[in-house]
């Protein structure tokens, strides 16, 4: 996908060079899916009390944010522009990676640890295929790879920033939406790899608890996991027939897991167990 | 009174381990059941001419030799498929 972003704040400038670094960069004049541009609002406020506006074509989807929120207007803004255009994949709220071909599906809600995860598993030779929105494609069945930055909220920054002290993230931003938010830079393989996509494996829906006991893997049913699935997508009432077939073979296709837990390597241990 | 599922080529089913995934064309609706529900849904649609809950019973109890009182299991499944339109009460006259 090849997105053009306008915009002349600084921490969109800052955010872009250190966090999409790997990604190709298309000539001006280049086609792009989607048109988008990062600007104060204009009016009183824009002295009194700055704000941020996401516009999509010249029009802006949703309400400004907070000035200092520019970059994760522009992360949240680039996640709407696919979930609500894209409809060419069933697109699934999940994270996805990939080991020796094999891809491994964490659909789950905020709050869940699922970013937590797959920052965690990236940096534990897994391939980063999505953060937060898993492509699915009714054609192949696979998940299209869509390497953009992980983000990870509150506690998650510190734990990752101990976790993998190689990994780059990008400036914590407080008091938004969803509390601090940080965004952590693809690995600079996952985003060669762009074209590369990988057959659903496992799928496991995993559940930060912190008084969870060990971590563990527990069989999910196939049907419930298809519902959650199914739950979890934002267009599956788009595909109709094919939508339908295409979740049932997936999970046909894959072992289904649940995954509560409150150590981050009890959990890594448990999913790297996984044959 | 007869039950009988709604027309059968607009259901998609898909089974996993006893249960049943069922996609209702008409509504949109995806639905999971339970393995009891999941066989009185096969039986309606293997019955097109409708059936009463007691022949129901007795053609969920075939093979089985535990003693049960199938209609009292089986009158909420049919309520609930008819609420998610996935079956209907059958009119008097058989369909043609």
């Amino acid at each position: 996908m090849v997105t053009s972003i306008r915009s002349t704040l600084p921490e969109i400038a800052r955010g872009i060079a250190l966090l999409y670094a790997e990604h190709p960069v298309e000539a001006d004049e280049a086609f792009a899916d989607f048109q988008v541009r990062i600007a104060r609002p204009r009016g009183l406020r824009r002295w009194v009390r700055p704000q941020v506006q996401f516009q999509f074509d010249g029009t802006p989807p949703f309400h400004p944010l907070p000035g200092d929120q520019a970059f994760p207007i522009l992360e949240w803004g680039l996640n709407w522009c696919v979930s609500a255009h894209c409809h060419q994949y069933l697109i699934v709220h999940a994270a996805a990676v990939e080991r020796a071909g094999q891809a491994l599906l964490l659909p789950a809600p905020p709050g869940s640890g699922k970013s937590t995860l797959c920052a965690a598993l990236v940096h534990r030779g897994w391939r980063l295929l999505s953060d937060e929105l898993a492509l699915l494609d009714p054609a192949t069945h696979a998940i299209v790879p869509l390497a953009r930055p992980v983000s990870l909220k509150n506690a998650s920054i510190e734990l990752i920033r101990r976790f993998a002290p190689e990994a780059v993230l990008g400036e914590t931003v407080h008091d938004t939406l969803k509390g601090s938010v940080a965004h952590m830079k693809p690995p600079q393989d996952a985003v060669r790899r762009s074209l590369e996509p990988a057959a659903p494996r496992w799928i496991v829906m995993p559940r930060y608890e912190a008084r969870a006991a060990a971590a563990r893997l527990t069989p999910l049913a196939r049907g419930q996991a298809f519902m959650q699935l199914a739950d979890s997508a934002f267009n599956y009432h788009l595909h109709g027939r094919a939508g339908f077939e295409l979740l049932a073979d997936v999970v046909e296709g894959c072992e289904c897991f649940e995954l509560a837990y409150a150590n981050l390597e009890e959990a890594l241990a448990a999913l790297e167990g996984m044959q | 009174m007869r039950w009988r599922s709604v027309d059968s080529n607009l259901l998609m089913l898909r089974e996993f381990d006893g249960e049943l995934v069922v996609r209702n064309d008409v509504t949109g609706s995806t639905h999971l059941l339970d393995p009891l529900a999941a066989e009185v849904l096969r039986t309606l649609i293997a019955a097109p001419e409708g059936l009463t809950a007691a022949e129901l019973g007795a053609r969920l109890a075939e093979g089985i030799e535990e003693q049960a009182d199938w209609s009292a299991l089986i009158e909420p499944t049919l309520m609930e498929f008819q609420r998610l339109g996935l079956a209907e009460r059958a009119s008097s006259a058989s369909p043609s």
